[in-house]
């Protein structure tokens, strides 16, 4: 048999009830700045107040602890940091004691070794290509080319007197200064020129030409440099020997510095 | 683009056997926006893997020159030498065995009409020839149907364009002592036959002298102290009256100590004793530093008296 009190009925009605309302209700929010007082700025809310005051609060108490400590302070008393730290350069460090390396000296080498390998690997890839790019690119008209010397040898003074290049050579005078190709007049005559002719065509591939060109100088260029690099990590890796040494030349940009080690005979 | 084109086509067709009912559905969808009969699936595949397939007879790694337009192939002054300038800018000669590279040099398809040529790169940083020729010499005396003599081999590199320039017409008797590059000198003359590879000593030619005839012109790259007398011993035994000889001395083999220009001075005179008359001499920078090739006459034929 179930008796109901008519108070908690209608205390367990009054709960419910509430809650239900709770949906209808408006959620009230705290007001932002009136437009009247758009001038003063943001208005502030609550939780923002909570987060500036708090704040103050941590630094006020942190202050007067210092404060008391400072004043309880006894000026006999001895603390380790003082022998521990010191002002270096106006900031104040603590000078730790030595730990360990993480990095042995073995490991050190281990690594070096590896470092030189992987760029010896990446020069001699660089070196192949270079070698596959010279393979196809002449250097026919370069201009900063150095010069190479041609000489005839000819029977007579007079010979010599009367040398012309052209004649000599057979070809059009024209064609003295093009090295590289200087046809006889009977090959100017009797032969003729295959493959695209167009003007177009000759632009376009005088344009990659020059492309391919500038890909090979880049490539050298990088090759060099490489090869600097893995001197330079060798030279640190003899560095870590302990024998005697007496550095001959500083190192540079291109160039890694030298060494001369006393001889030490290795068992 | 066909290649990738093609492992898609038989990846999903693939699928399609696999996975039996589903695949089936599959298909119906696929049949909607191609072609009910799959007919047309058909077609496709088979075009799709044909198609490579013809491409690669030009294909692979010497394909990539360029055939067609995009390469002009200019005669050179020294017959059977072109000049090919393209995106590359290189020295070439005609191959004789075309499809094939000796050293893995680049390899240049040209269409003229219906004229296939191959031509074959020469580098001129490996071949004194090939330095001299684009230095500007005036004369190789090596051209198509010559007998030539090529003493110091080696591998065969600079050989092999000597027989693409002399041609089927044209001998090559390639000399060399190291066995070792020797083995590479006999697989080059396997596929050419217009070299006589001849694994001995220049020093001593009466030890191959059954092997050789006249030659025309002696080629000489042996890199030894004694070198105008190697080629002198065999211009007397095998070069005739008035053929020519060209020699390329590299100055540190002959004397590291002294200047270049003064042991190629020294050479010249050892040559004038043993009636080698030289013509011209020329010098190998760009490509070679303290190189130089000597081209000359032997035993010119007396001057006619006017």
């Amino acid at each position: 048999m179930i008796r109901i009190n008519k108070y908690s009925t209608e205390m367990f009605l009054m709960s419910s009830f509430r809650k239900a309302l709770k949906s209808k209700q408006k959620n009230h929010h705290e007001r932002s700045q009136p437009g009247a007082r758009k001038h003063m700025g943001l208005l502030e809310k609550k939780k923002d107040y909570k987060l500036r005051a708090d704040d103050y609060h941590k630094k006020q108490n942190t202050l007067s602890a210092l404060r008391k400590k400072a004043m309880e302070k006894n000026p006999d008393e001895f603390y380790f940091n003082m022998i521990n730290s010191k002002l270096q350069d106006g900031v104040h460090t603590i000078n730790k004691p030595k730990e360990e390396d993480e990095v042995t000296e073995e490991q050190k080498n281990m690594m070096r070794t590896q470092d030189i390998k992987y760029v010896e690997m990446k020069r001699v890839a660089e070196a192949k290509k270079i070698e596959r790019l010279k393979g196809e690119l002449h250097l026919l008209d370069a201009d900063s080319k150095q010069k190479n010397k041609h000489t005839f040898f000819v029977d007579s003074k007079k010979e010599v007197q009367t040398f012309n290049l052209a004649t000599h050579l057979n070809t059009a005078p024209e064609l003295i200064d093009r090295v590289y190709n200087r046809p006889t007049l009977h090959t100017l005559e009797s032969e003729h020129i295959m493959g695209a002719v167009q003007p177009g065509a000759l632009k376009k591939m005088a344009r990659q030409r020059k492309h391919q060109y500038k890909i090979l100088a880049q490539r050298i260029d990088r090759e060099k440099k490489m090869f600097v690099i893995s001197q330079k990590i060798q030279t640190r890796k003899d560095l870590q020997d302990k024998n005697k040494k007496v550095k001959v030349k500083k190192e540079t940009a291109n160039a890694a510095a030298i060494y001369k080690f006393k001889p030490k005979r290795k068992r | 683009m066909r290649p990738g084109f093609s492992p898609r086509e038989r990846g999903r067709g693939g699928g399609r056997g696999g996975f039996g009912g589903r695949g089936g559905m599959r298909g119906g969808r696929g049949g909607g926006f191609r072609s009910p009969d799959g007919g047309f699936r058909g077609r496709g595949g088979g075009g799709g893997r044909g198609a490579p397939r013809g491409r690669g007879g030009r294909g692979g790694r010497g394909g990539g020159f360029g055939g067609g337009k995009k390469v002009l192939i200019e005669p050179h002054r020294h017959e059977g030498v072109f000049i090919c300038r393209g995106k590359e800018d290189a020295l070439v000669t005609k191959n004789l065995v075309v499809g094939d590279s000796v050293y893995g040099e680049k390899r240049i398809n040209v269409e003229e009409g219906d004229v296939k040529t191959e031509y074959r790169a020469w580098n001129p940083f490996r071949s004194k020839l090939a330095a001299a020729i684009l230095g500007g010499v005036d004369q190789i005396h090596i051209k198509p149907g010559a007998k030539v003599m090529y003493l110091g081999a080696a591998s065969g590199t600079t050989v092999s364009h000597v027989s693409d320039i002399v041609g089927q017409e044209g001998l090559v008797y390639a000399v060399e002592f190291s066995h070792r590059s020797g083995r590479d000198l006999l697989n080059v003359a396997k596929k050419r036959t217009n070299i006589i590879p001849i694994i001995e000593d220049a020093r001593h030619p009466h030890k191959y002298r059954m092997l050789v005839g006249m030659v025309d012109v002696i080629f000489a790259d042996v890199a030894q102290p004694d070198q105008t007398r190697i080629v002198a011993l065999n211009a007397h035994n095998f070069l005739k009256n008035g053929g020519h000889f060209v020699i390329s001395i590299k100055a540190n083999c002959i004397d590291s100590t002294a200047a270049p220009e003064a042991v190629f001075a020294s050479e010249v005179k050892k040559m004038g004793v043993e009636n080698m008359k030289p013509q011209e001499q020329l010098t190998l920078e760009p490509y070679e530093r303290d190189h130089a090739v000597v081209v000359g006459i032997y035993r010119p034929p007396p001057k006619q008296k006017k």
